[in-house]
This record gives structure tokens, C-alpha cells and sequence, in this order.
């Protein structure tokens, strides 16, 4: 295989911390607009990004201890949330994104205006 | 049920790429609003970051939802090609991963979480007179 595909793919783990940094990096600047400048869409931003970290930290943790044992200690109701409720969450996390990112920049326009 | 060879529109699988798609696009356009009000690197990175977003949103992850791209399995077993596979796979994590860092590093900029602030003030406002007995 080649030499960078083979880097790439070994350090998967790395990338990803590289995804969380960033995410991390995108809930402080959210926090400190929202606090800061009483921008509303820094906390949409804020949320998205908690819920996109929550989710992909449950995606990365997940298959290092699930097992049958767990699964069948959760029951029915549990399993289905753990396949119902982490592309829920990616999904509002991108969305409260894209929507603080859209009411911040209105924000900035009309202060500027 | 049978819905033939297309999944039912109303459908969370139906809606869920069209939603990325036009999440990708939005957030595209609004980092590039975003970048006229700043200038120098940060308005680089944030439409760097949102660019490799947009593509990873708008085209990679609804082409995966679609079944045009097959999903990379840690055990080797590919239907169709497994260099292909392996090689989006590297593209995905590269482009989502370095997307999400560029954009959260330009916002980051952009906010000014790097530049130190003004030095706070001491302004003590003791509620107690400096002598006021409290015993």
C-alpha cells in the first residue's frame, strides 16, 4: 500500500483529535462571543458544537466497550436510543452551527451598519 | 412495505443527505460573508475550513448515504474496490477532520480567544466599610 495512505490510516486517531480540537476550538470562540458581545448566535454555536463533541466522542469510545453484556443490560429501549441518538445529534450539532453562524453574521451586519 | 427502487421522500434516510447538502452550501456562503468583515489569515482559515466542510457535507457524505462510495470496513471486505474505498476514506477523515480544525482556529481567531485582553482592573468594591465590625 502506499506509504501515506498507510500513515493516514494508522493515525486515525490523530485526525480525529485534530476534528475535536477544532470543534473544541469553535465552542470557547462561541462562548466568548455569546458572553462577550451578547451575540445570540454564539450560543446556537455553542450548543451545536457540545452536541457534534458529544456525539463524535460516543462514535470514537463506542466499540471499545460495547458488547453483548452492555447491550443486554440496557434493554430494548437503550439499544434503540444508541442507534437512534447519535445522527440525531450530529444532525442538530450541524445545524445550530450553520444557524449561529447565520445569526452572528447578522448581528455583525447590523452593528456595522 | 415496498417502495420500489426509491426510499420513501419523507423518510429521515431521504431527508438526511438533502439536509447536508444545503447545511454544506449555507455554511459555505455565510463564511464567505463571514470573511468580509475580517481580513488576513483569519479570514483565510475560516474560508479554508468551510470550504473542506462544504465539500465533506454537501458532496462526500450524501454520495456515503447513497451507497456510491462503499463505507471502509477495519476487516478488509469490500464488495466493490478496495483501493477506492480506502483512499475516500483517508479523503473523508482528512477533509472533515482539518475542515473542523481551520474553521474552529479561524472562529477562534475571529473572536479573539488568542489576544490577550486589556489587563483587568482593580476595582475592589468591598460591600464592608474597611472597618465596619462584622463580629
Amino acid at each position: 500500500m502506499n506509504l501515506l495512505l498507510e500513515v493516514i490510516l494508522k493515525n486515525g486517531l490523530l485526525f480525529d483529535a485534530c476534528g475535536v480540537i477544532g470543534l473544541g476550538l469553535l465552542g470557547l470562540a462561541a462562548v466568548k462571543l455569546a458572553r462577550r458581545y451578547q451575540s445570540w448566535g454564539g450560543t446556537m454555536m455553542a450548543v451545536g458544537a457540545i452536541s457534534l463533541l458529544a456525539a463524535r466522542l460516543y462514535l470514537t469510545v463506542s466499540p471499545h466497550f460495547m458488547n453483548d453484556d452492555v447491550l443486554s443490560a440496557i434493554g430494548p429501549i437503550g439499544i434503540s436510543l444508541t442507534i437512534a441518538l447519535p445522527p440525531l445529534m450530529l444532525t442538530i450539532g450541524l445545524a445550530g452551527i450553520v444557524w449561529g453562524l447565520w445569526g452572528h453574521e447578522r448581528w455583525l451586519n447590523e452593528e456595522t451598519r | 412495505m415496498n417502495y420500489g427502487i426509491f426510499p420513501p421522500l419523507a423518510s429521515i434516510e431521504a431527508v438526511r443527505p438533502v439536509f447536508m447538502i444545503v447545511m454544506g452550501i449555507f455554511l459555505m456562503v455565510i463564511a464567505w460573508r463571514l470573511s468580509k468583515s475580517t481580513h488576513g489569515w483569519t479570514a483565510r482559515m475560516i474560508v479554508a475550513g468551510a470550504l473542506l466542510l462544504g465539500f465533506g457535507y454537501a458532496v462526500m457524505l450524501p454520495l456515503y448515504e447513497a451507497g456510491s462510495i462503499e463505507r471502509f470496513s477495519p476487516r478488509g471486505h469490500y464488495h466493490g474496490s478496495a483501493a477506492s474505498a480506502i483512499a475516500w476514506h483517508s479523503v473523508k477523515l482528512v477533509a472533515m477532520n482539518s475542515g473542523w480544525l481551520l474553521f474552529g482556529l479561524g472562529l477562534a481567531m475571529h473572536a479573539k480567544v488568542f489576544t490577550p485582553t486589556s489587563p483587568r482592573r482593580q476595582t475592589v468594591t468591598s460591600p464592608l466599610a474597611p472597618h465596619e465590625s462584622v463580629a
